[in-house]
């Protein structure tokens, strides 16, 4: 395990933030702890919904269970969270 | 004995350039200085400088123009309009001298570049007196704001903010640096007094002393008035340097230094001067919104100072003017958002009438900006402050060194513009800010940006004081809300309203 910097762009949010993850985190942990940059601070939290996250510019999403050291992303790579419909 | 007519002999005087014998001509204006286009001096002595004006005539106009200002502002020294403005007001000043005092004297050695180092005559003699006009803004403008420094420490940013590593001042220092301090003469011409000062700091300074005025800061409206009419002189050394180039083949080089020079001061005033004039300044004195001066000054004067030069219309020109519409609410978002790394109080101009304003100058504002205020005001009216602020970084561009924004709420549309060069990754927040990194990507490459140097480990502790620290804001100097959320109060009566209702 080690910190790894992502860069996360959250849907319905209007900037890029820097988000510490570790190489050890699900996709779904890295969507926690982009949220917590942007769901209930400009961001309203969408009840019925989970976050998914995808690569920027990608139509699929990573597996939630997929770890951050397998997922091929690069230090600082901006990765989508968005909202999807539980 | 008559005197002379000036015209009758100012061309003949300022005719200085002469055959080097003792060293080469390249020893005496080395191209890296002097601009590396293989143009001879003779060349450059077709510069014809449309503003003909003599040393003594000079100091005369200048002698006047220091006594004007300096006596307005000791006329009204105790009239207390500091104490009594707006807290908007006040921070628009605060903004205005941090960023620019200090630039003032960056802006006398770029002139001083030109004034040694140009092969035009016209232009060393434009250059020496617009020198001398740069010195006289860094003077004033440091000196104007010194009277304020004993009530109220942020007002010492005006001196201070140039060497510190606060965010804003980081974007600031890497564009003039660009611009002026690392260019030769010609560049410099081009992209400092062409791109920068014809097609913005008229803006800066004229739209200021309009809302001086409004303000009741009649000071603060006559100090800058007096430095546009030096800026409106000097700003026109490029015109005739760009004639002389395109003249002679180089318009593809003259066109690539405007394009940079000009999107980079964009970006300066998007997160300058935008929010300034939408949500600073108090609705009742408002004249026009940003768009609609950004829309006169640069869209419809600038651009045909640019055709009239025969040059073209930047190649970015459409992502430009739908940018006018949209960047600025995110700059002043972001720079309200992270207020304790603003060495002034931000306003935040969010007030229902307010909203009005804004939706009827931007339509759609509600849906995208308004959707992220709403949950910041909710916020505020539940007393639940820890989550109207930030736990960390904007991700800022490689380039403007500005946070990478785009749209909120309905309109979603953030996009990171990544590059991957030598091995690093880069980001930008527009596709014309990678542009500019891939003209020249050594000149750039090796720059860290505020988050580069975060990772780096070079800001400690790794957290907000950490961050504050490494940006010298001092308690008493980071910001916070202008009118200490005094706004907010609507808000509240608005829910009780709809409680009893
Ligand atoms: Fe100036
Ligand atoms: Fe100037």
């Amino acid at each position: 395990m080690a910190l790894f910097p992502l860069t996360s762009n959250f849907e319905g949010d209007f900037v890029l933030q820097l988000v510490a993850v570790d190489t050890d985190n699900t996709m779904d942990e890295v969507a926690a702890a982009a949220a917590i940059h942007s769901v209930g601070r400009r961001v309203r939290a969408r009840p019925g919904h989970i976050l998914r996250v995808r690569q920027q510019g990608a139509t699929e999403f990573l597996p939630r269970d997929l770890k951050v050291a397998d997922a091929g992303l690069k230090p600082t790579e901006t990765v989508e969270i968005i909202w999807q419909a539980a | 004995m008559a005197v002379l007519n000036r015209m009758d002999w100012y061309d003949l005087a300022r005719t200085t350039n002469w055959t080097p014998k003792y060293v080469t001509e390249d020893e005496l204006f080395p191209p890296m200085l002097s601009g590396e286009f293989g143009l001879p001096l003779s060349a450059w002595e077709k510069y014809d400088e449309p503003y003909k004006q003599t040393y003594p005539e000079y100091v005369k106009v200048q002698r006047e123009k220091d006594a004007g200002a300096y006596s307005v502002k000791a006329a009204l020294e105790r009239s207390r309009i500091f104490e009594n403005a707006d807290p908007g007001w006040k921070s628009v000043m605060k903004a205005h001298y941090g960023a620019i005092a200090r630039g003032e004297y960056a802006a006398a050695s770029a002139e001083a570049r030109m004034m040694r180092f140009s092969k035009a005559p016209g232009m060393r003699n434009m250059a020496t007196l617009g020198c001398m006009d740069e010195i006289r803004h860094g003077q004033m403008q440091l000196y104007f704001p010194h009277e304020h420094v004993s009530k109220d420490r942020q007002m010492d940013w005006a001196f201070k903010a140039y060497d510190t590593n606060e965010w804003a001042m980081i974007a600031a220092r890497h564009f003039f640096d660009d611009i002026m301090m690392t260019r030769d003469a010609i560049s410099v011409s081009i992209m400092l007094t062409f791109s920068f000062e014809t097609g913005f700091t008229n803006m800066q300074f004229l739209g200021l002393a309009a809302d001086a005025a409004e303000a009741g800061d009649h000071t603060f409206a006559n100090l800058i008035s007096s430095i546009q009419t030096d800026e409106s002189r000097h700003a026109q050394i490029g015109g005739p340097a760009l004639k002389v180039l395109i003249e002679n083949g180089h318009k593809a080089e003259a066109q690539k230094r405007v394009d940079i020079a000009v999107w980079g001061a964009w970006k300066l005033f998007s997160v300058l001067t935008g929010p300034i004039m939408d949500y600073y300044t108090p609705l009742a004195h408002r004249k026009q919104s940003f768009k609609e001066f950004m829309e006169e000054w640069i869209v419809a004067q600038f651009e045909r100072a640019l055709t009239d030069m025969g040059l073209d219309l930047p190649w970015y020109w459409d992502i430009f003017l739908k940018d006018i519409s949209q960047t600025h609410h995110g700059m002043h978002l972001g720079s309200y958002f992270w207020r304790p790394t603003l060495w002034w109080n931000p306003a935040a101009g969010v007030t229902p009438d307010e909203r009005t304003w804004l939706e009827e100058k931007y339509p759609g504002w509600n849906d995208t900006w308004g959707q992220c205020w709403d949950v910041f005001i909710d916020n505020v009216v539940d007393g639940n402050m820890a989550m109207t602020y930030p736990e960390t970084l904007p991700y800022v561009c490689n380039m403007c060194q500005l946070p990478i924004l785009g749209t909120p709420g309905k309109g979603w549309n953030v996009k990171d513009y990544p590059l991957e060069y030598n091995g690093r990754l880069y980001h930008f927040g527009s596709e014309v800010d990678r542009w500019v990194f891939e003209q020249d990507p050594e000149r750039y490459a090796g720059h860290l940006s505020i988050v580069d140097r975060f990772l780096a480990g070079m800001i400690q502790p790794m957290n907000l004081e950490g961050a504050l620290a490494y940006m010298n804001l001092a308690p008493g100097e980071m910001g916070d809300d202008a009118h200490n959320y005094a706004w907010a109060e609507v808000y509240r009566a608005l829910r009780e309203t709809r409680k009893a209702g």
